[in-house]
């Protein structure tokens, strides 16, 4: 089990890693949100992402159509226009492709402002 | 579920006093019910409980869904029962509007039992309960006496929903869920089919939770009543299960 | 095809793991409003399994399909003799014990200096066994969809058989079926372990593809919806509750007219079809009907 561990860390190390802005635009519960994607701290380029979104205290509830990610202006910087049907926590679902293969979830509270982080 | 939002919704969009919020959400919780009733129950009376349950089961998932729709925050505030701080009493320290959703409960089990026990009304209920083939031919207008007990029902439902939710303070689309789980969870433990039973299986339940709580967190809490209902249901406990429910 | 409709097709695999667990047990005369636990419970053991201790996933699988079974099978022992309603109850108590439990759940363990595992209420995160190993969502499809074929074909194969017609007997008529000499507790034990284990093998396969699984995907919705799914798509076959996941996944999910609605409009079709089709569009009648004209 020892090399599986160390199979796992050094993939694990090689995880990307995402941060997530969202500002409201005009209509209802809809956000311009921009992820920006890291790797071994240096911005991860070229990566194809669907940006889906469940809410975690209603399973199954919502269903929120993913959103394709278009690349912004920095490297590693991508653009999604999320259209959630409530405000509250949601899970964000990051389907990358491209380079790297991989999903990312990660917890986000919306709300009139924007979108941040949730404190768990 | 469906009267506290109702009542959320007036209060956002139009502000209201307390009494007026309080007669919304019973209002609601009754017109609520008389759908459910419709549509789950009556159609089932004859055939299979569980699929009456399934169904309301059902229902609920809509409410939930409709809640969200109309209110889409996550999480609204509701006006406060009572504004000012505990009591202090002797070595007590005890929450105005604990005592107060106390009091109501109280009064309404014995408004309850009294309507089931010296009201033609209440005759016809149990008379439906014991024997009803008999009942029906007896004369008694079978369905619309459903419809009263589900409207009674219905309106406990929202005056307790109205008091839990006064006392948070917030209102979230958990609430059903929430409600549904505690009310199955005291009913149970009472005893399925007995008022005194649904009365204490409340007030021990809520022993129990508070008790729980304190000692060992919220979470054991929860754990700890399932935990009882299940043992004593796995234990087929006489006061129980007696009552046939299938 | 896109990633999305992959997603949803997977999903539709992974939840006719569930709704078929519920369908046996329904068909064995139990309705069961805790198959969700057992989801959960093959859901946790197969990600620690995998992303703490690098078993590779077939194995990971097999164990939690197993735990979800001697789960299933522990909490069918004490209940099994309680009737109909009492049942019900007893199994949403044992869910909801098992959610709690989830939420108190911490197995952390340090890999390369961070820590990785259930976090009780946080959750449980990087459960990319599927990711490292480069399966690309299609291929996961194939395998949920292989499995699912397998698991289904097993059912037709039993509903033909002189234990299909055993677990019916005893699902309509208990008592006849102890008259004729049939232990239906220990049918109804057996049949609860393999709906344990067919809930779990769901979760299992869930957990990977989601990558991070947490205490509230387990809560009560998903087991009504379950038990949803077989009472609507119908009773009188394995197609029947993967009808039911279509219905709703398939059609209410995924289409742009239902946005927003789709749980009402869900509610209420089961509601309705209660009334009128108890035991489900693809109930017995209509399976019987089906089989006669294509004979």
């Amino acid at each position: 089990m020892d090399k599986a561990a160390l199979l796992l860390s050094l993939v694990l190390a090689q995880t990307p890693q995402a941060d997530l802005r969202c500002v409201p635009t005009g209509e209802d519960f809809v956000y311009d949100c921009t992820v920006t994607l890291t790797r071994s701290g240096r911005p991860l380029e070229g990566a194809r992402i669907t940006v889906g979104a469940d809410m975690p205290s209603m399973p199954m509830a919502h269903s929120t159509r993913p959103a394709k990610a278009t690349p912004g202006t920095k490297p590693g910087e991508y653009r999604a226009r999320l259209d959630l049907e409530m405000l509250g926590e949601w899970a964000i679902k990051l389907r990358l492709d491209g380079p790297v293969r991989d999903l990312l979830v990660l917890h986000y509270e919306f709300d009139s402002k924007g979108a941040s982080p949730s404190k768990r | 579920m469906f009267g506290c939002y109702a009542a959320t919704w007036t209060h956002v969009n139009f502000g209201a006093g307390l009494l007026l919020l309080a007669l919304i959400t019973v209002g609601g919780a009754v017109l609520a019910g008389a759908y459910v009733e419709r549509l789950c129950f009556a159609p089932h009376r004859g055939g299979s409980a569980i699929a009456a349950m399934v169904a309301s089961f059902a229902l609920w998932m809509q409410f939930e869904e409709l809640a969200t729709l109309v209110m889409p925050r996550h999480l609204y505030a509701f006006p406060l029962l009572v504004e000012r701080g505990p009591l202090a009493l002797g070595p007590f320290t005890l929450r105005v509007d604990a005592l107060v959703t106390l009091a109501v409960a109280l009064i309404a089990c014995m408004l309850l039992a009294w309507t089931l026990y010296r009201t033609r009304f209440g005759l016809a209920v149990r008379a439906l309960i014991e024997q009803p083939s008999a009942a029906a031919l007896a004369g008694i207008n079978v369905p619309w006496v459903f419809v009263r007990v589900f409207a009674l029902a219905s309106a406990m439902g929202g005056v307790a929903g109205y008091l839990v939710v006064a006392t948070h303070g917030q209102i979230t689309p958990m609430l059903g869920m929430w409600a549904t789980l505690k009310g199955l969870l005291a009913m149970m433990l009472g005893g399925l089919g007995s008022l005194p039973g649904a009365v204490i299986g409340g007030l021990a339940l809520g022993l129990l939770e508070a008790h729980s709580q304190w000692y060992l967190g919220p979470q054991m809490r929860d754990l700890i009543a399932y935990l009882l209902l299940f043992v004593l249901l796995a234990a087929r406990v006489p006061w129980m299960t007696t009552r046939s429910a299938s | 095809m896109d990633d999305y409709a992959l997603g949803v097709l997977t999903n539709i695999g992974l939840f006719s793991f569930i709704a078929l667990s519920a369908y046996l047990l329904l068909i064995a005369g139990e309705m069961s409003f805790g198959q969700q636990a057992f989801f959960g419970v093959g859901a946790y053991a197969g990600g620690i399994l995998t992303a703490l201790y690098g078993w590779p996933l077939p194995l990971a699988a097999l164990a939690a399909m197993a735990l979800g079974a001697l789960a299933q099978f522990l909490v069918a022992l004490p209940t099994l003799r309680l009737r109909g309603l009492y049942f019900a109850m007893a199994t949403l108590a044992a869910a909801e014990m098992a959610r709690i439990l989830f939420e108190l759940l911490h197995w952390r363990r340090s890999i390369d200096g961070e820590l990785a595992g259930p976090d009780g209420t946080q959750g449980f995160r990087g459960i990319r066994w599927i990711f490292e190993h480069g399966i690309e969502p299609l291929h996961y499809l194939g395998i949920v969809g292989v499995l699912l074929a397998l698991v289904v074909g097993l059912f037709l194969v039993v509903e033909r058989s002189k234990l299909g017609a055993t677990l019916r007997g005893i699902g309509q008529d208990p008592e006849l079926a102890a008259a004729v000499g049939i232990d239906v507790q220990r049918v109804k034990l057996g049949v609860a372990a393999a709906a344990g284990a067919l809930a779990a093998l769901g979760g299992v396969l869930y957990a990977h593809h989601n990558t991070y699984i947490e205490p509230r995907n387990f809560d009560i919705m998903l087991g009504v919806h379950s038990l949803a799914y077989a009472l609507i798509g119908g009773l009188g076959t394995a197609f029947g509750p993967l009808l039911g996941v279509l219905l709703d996944i398939g059609v209410l999910e995924s289409t742009r007219f239902f946005q927003g609605y789709r749980m009402i409009v869900f509610g209420g079709l089961v509601a309705v079809l209660l009334v009128f089709r108890p035991r489900g569009l693809l109930d017995e009648r209509m399976v019987l009907w089906i089989r006669q004209r294509f004979s």
